[in-house]
């Protein structure tokens, strides 16, 4: 026993040491010795073969629209040799095989699937490939350096002779897996990189095959409907469900903390009876606040409350205090609350069985839900079994295990299969959501035009705490919150970045863009004030101020190509104006540009997005233009439209009526350019989004002169459809 | 009440609660799972399908009111052979991102075709007015535009084209 734990704590240093990955006993074949003769046989916990020689793969990440089934899929299938259409998948359960191989935690999000799992996977399919080989050249007795794996297929070039991986598998599972097998070069990839493969689960997607979360059955089912109360924190205080259980198809009314829960045996028996229970409510514990409470509370960090230096280089007080009155710029940025609002709202299923509970979940913290209820029912982790769906949507929200939790307490009380969905407007109004960001700066020009000092305090509440178990490194700093803050690809010699992590009554936690998204909205509109202050064209300014600092060969490359494709530079002729905002995050770098025309009372139309993307090496270009453009119709929504207040206590908003996302008439054009500058792999899902709220304001600055520091833009105004926004 | 539905061609006789949903009838009692359930105030068109030839959000149609009715589905567009045109110009676009409002937008665009088989864009902005949270909309209207074409020259739609790994 000794002995193991010593070799797993040896192989999971040896992995962190060489960021490489070695096979270790977890992956060892499954199904070794127990190999039936028609069924598959696993080569490792993701690899399963079948004697009819199809190769199944077992996916540890949620698919929820950034197409992550078929290009993980295609990454196995190439470095495994096996024929595309003879690739079939499933979803993982919970297991050490499928968690995140940089932080041993098994969930989808933070952009992250293929910049953690590439060479883990590619490790997995070279060392099932290296078995199938050697299991052929066993047969054969011959040297397998001189065969090949391919279509589904070992073949010995030399003597034309080949074996289907369905007939060498049984063998294969019986060669040891090899600790270091060679994984095959970018140059012989056959799919990756090369094709636009369609969409594995797109076909589903259009016919309603899908089955997503709300579309489980499970047998001996009931149904249930959930009300939260609108103040966040109170408590069911008292309930009367007399005439609720009278109802037709009524199986029980369960109070459950801060919810009551209806099951029925139909979904519409179990909403119609929620409507027929008398609750009342606890006091929230937070009291009655508004949006005026919640603002206060920023403005009172600003005043009173102590920031936490994040960055201090230089002095920029000192420099700051010695510019003349007039030359120092102080402004205020505000990005809104926002929920998620995944159109299909939250939903789980559960079955409990003794001490073992089963969930059906859209989920993209499948670990953390099986974490989560185990503890909430007190039993063992392992006893809990989480099959993930599809996900109508996530966007962070389903990282957390509420959803699961309701589930699982309802079927235990009712002791059925329950399947619990939550109405819309519970999961606007009973979530946690991304807080306000306000980012106060000031700011100096020196003698050449460039900031020779800048000053930032941030103010935000926690965003990572509920999604990682872990402590932060320094406990008065989110590193999440202060993301792209805390590197400044800038070159400022004097630079302060502070950040005041914020208490407030109302749970919060990540969003797509995480600390990023609010974060640069307000540096990338920064520097085109500072830009216009020095008289400067922002994409030059932008240019010298990279220019000052190393390392951001890539970063003007995408801004070049950006400000080339979208004509940022030339004189125009149509009343087309266009603004620019570029960065890095989740490991990519972008330009984008937002072309738009204006009135000068801001009657605004949107013509086009133009977005460059390094992200190392592009593994499919259809799949990573797709998740782009559509990041940028996400963030147009959030930079235009969505806005969560407060009143009463709870979230005013309760559907896409007072929460408005963008519309089809509303969207522009985009177009998307890569660069393959073969680099490290960086992430695609969340980087669409990133530079689109400060490109749209600084384009609406330079055709109106107006600077719109506050997010939603539709609080100066209305937003007119017909692709139209009216700003006036 | 009893209530009778003809579902993608096959009738039904139900008795049931009248003023459920039409969206929970399918779902619940047809199995007809296609037909999502986003918002409940017939505000993003997840639940759409056809009663009687008119696009109409199912989350808000009391049972009562569609009794006798002919609906048709995202299930009922397609034969067991053959996606409907609309369906393949989907897949040949490549419109969803996370799929759960696709079915909806389908419904949307079968319809607005059937009315006006060579919709211009300002057709589209005004027949189809879903919502999509992950912002597939420029898709969508591309997918609409290449549906009018292929019904032109019907049987011109291919499977997608799978690149084999050889």
């Amino acid at each position: 026993m000794q002995t193991e734990i010593n070799r797993r704590s040896f192989l999971k240093t040896t992995v962190l040491v060489a960021g490489g990955f070695m096979l270790g006993r977890e992956f060892l074949p499954v199904l070794r010795g127990a190999v039936d003769a028609a069924g598959p046989v696993a080569l490792n916990a993701w690899i399963k073969i079948t004697p009819d020689n199809w190769t199944t793969l077992v996916l540890s990440q949620a698919e929820m629209g950034q197409g992550i089934e078929t290009t993980m899929s295609a990454i196995i299938a190439d470095e495994l040799g096996a024929d595309w259409t003879l690739v079939r998948r499933e979803n993982s359960p919970v297991g050490p095989a499928f968690q995140n191989p940089r932080i041993h935690w098994q969930f989808t999000g933070n952009a992250e699937s293929i910049q953690s799992f590439h060479t883990y996977i590619r490790t997995l399919a070279a060392a099932a490939r290296e078995m199938l080989t050697g299991a052929a050249a066993k047969k054969w007795g011959v040297s397998a350096a001189s065969l090949r794996a391919e279509n589904s297929h070992v073949l010995e070039p030399a003597s034309g002779r080949k074996m289907s991986f369905g007939e060498l598998a049984a063998a294969a599972a019986l060669i040891a897996p090899p600790e270091n097998p060679t994984l095959k070069p970018r140059e012989s990839w056959k799919l990756v990189g090369r094709v636009n493969l369609p969409r594995v689960d797109v076909p589903a997607k259009v016919d309603g095959s899908a089955v997503f979360g709300i579309d489980v059955v499970v047998p001996e089912m009931v149904h249930a409907a959930v009300v939260f109360p609108h103040a966040i924190g109170a408590k069911v205080a008292s309930f009367d469900a007399a005439e609720a259980k009278a109802l037709p198809g009524v199986v029980d009314i369960v109070p459950l903390g801060d919810a009551i829960v209806a099951v029925a045996e139909k979904y519409w028996q179990a909403a119609r009876a929620l409507a027929a229970v008398k609750v009342t409510w606890t006091e929230p514990p937070a009291g009655n606040f508004d949006t005026a409470t919640i603002d206060a509370l920023y403005s009172d960090a600003f005043a009173q409350k102590p920031f936490e230096p994040v960055v201090h280089d230089g002095d920029p007080s000192a420099v700051i205090s010695a510019a003349p009155a007039g030359k120092v710029l102080e402004v205020e940025y505000r990005s809104p609350w926002l929920a998620h609002a995944p159109l299909e709202p939250m939903n789980c299923t559960a079955r409990i069985d003794g001490d073992r509970c089963t969930l059906w979940a859209p989920t993209q913290g499948q670990e953390m839900c099986q974490l989560v209820v185990a503890l909430t029912l007190g039993i063992p982790k392992p006893n809990v079994t989480v099959n993930r769906t599809y996900l109508g949507g996530g966007f962070g929200r389903r990282l957390i295990a509420d959803y699961a939790v309701l589930a699982a307490l309802t079927a235990r009380a009712v002791k059925r299969p329950v399947k619990l969905i939550w109405s819309r407007e519970g999961d606007m109004r009973h979530s946690s959501y991304r807080p306000a960001f306000i980012q106060r700066a000031r700011a100096t020009l020196g003698s050449d035009g460039l900031p020779s000092a800048l000053e930032v305090r941030l103010v935000a509440p926690t965003i990572l705490k509920p999604v990682s178990p872990g402590p932060f490194p320094n406990p008065k700093i989110d590193p999440l919150c202060v993301e792209t803050l805390d590197e400044l690809p800038y070159g400022i010699e004097n630079l302060h970045v502070g950040f005041n992590l914020l208490e407030v009554p109302i749970p919060t936690m990540v969003l797509r863009t995480t600390g990023a998204g609010p974060n640069l909205f307000f540096r990338e509109a920064l520097i085109d004030e500072l830009a216009h202050q020095a008289g400067s064209d922002p994409y030059r300014y932008r240019r010298h101020l990279l220019k000052k600092k190393p390392g951001n060969e890539r970063l003007l490359a995408v801004l070049d190509l950006a400000v080339e494709k979208s004509g940022f530079s030339k004189p125009r002729a149509d009343g087309h104006f266009l603004g620019l905002a570029c960065g890095h995050g989740f490991g990519t770098y972008f330009a984008q540009v937002v072309e738009l025309s204006a009135t000068p009372d801001l009657v605004i139309d949107l013509h086009r997005v133009v977005s460059a993307i390094d992200c190392g090496q592009v593994l499919d270009p259809g799949i990573a233009s797709a998740s782009i453009a559509s990041g940028v119709v996400w963030a147009l929504s959030y930079a235009l439209s969505s806005e969560l207040t407060f009143k009463g206590g709870g979230v005013a908003e309760s559907n896409y009526d007072g929460f408005r996302i963008l519309t089809l008439p509303e969207t522009p054009s985009t177009e998307t350019f890569f660069i393959d500058s073969n680099g490290p792999l960086g992430g695609i899902g969340e980087v669409g989004p990133l530079g689109i709220a400060p490109a749209l304001t600084n384009a609406i600055f330079a055709a109106t002169g107006k600077r719109l520091r506050t997010l939603p833009l539709k609080r100066h105004a209305g937003v007119k459809t017909g692709g139209v926004l009216n700003l006036s | 009440m009893k209530i009778h539905l003809k579902v993608n061609g096959t009738d039904h006789d139900l008795d049931l609660d009248e003023t459920t949903p039409l969206l929970w009838v399918l779902r619940d009692e047809l199995g007809l799972k296609g037909t999502k359930f986003g918002c409940g105030k017939g505000l993003c068109g997840a639940c759409s399908v056809h009663v009687n030839g008119e696009v109409v959000r199912s989350c808000s149609l009391p049972v009562k009111f569609a009794d006798g009715a002919s609906v048709t589905t995202i299930e009922g567009l397609r034969t067991a052979e053959t996606l409907h045109h609309v369906q393949q110009a989907w897949i040949d676009e490549q419109v969803p991102q996370c799929g759960y409002c696709q079915p909806g937008f389908i419904m949307a665009a079968v319809n607005l075709l059937n009315k006006k088989p060579h919709p211009t864009d300002t057709d589209i902005d005004h027949s189809v007015t879903n919502l999509c949270r992950c912002g597939t909309y420029e898709r969508v209207r591309k997918a609409i535009h290449r549906a009018a074409q292929t019904a032109a020259e019907p049987l011109a739609t291919a499977e997608t084209q799978t690149p084999s790994s050889s």
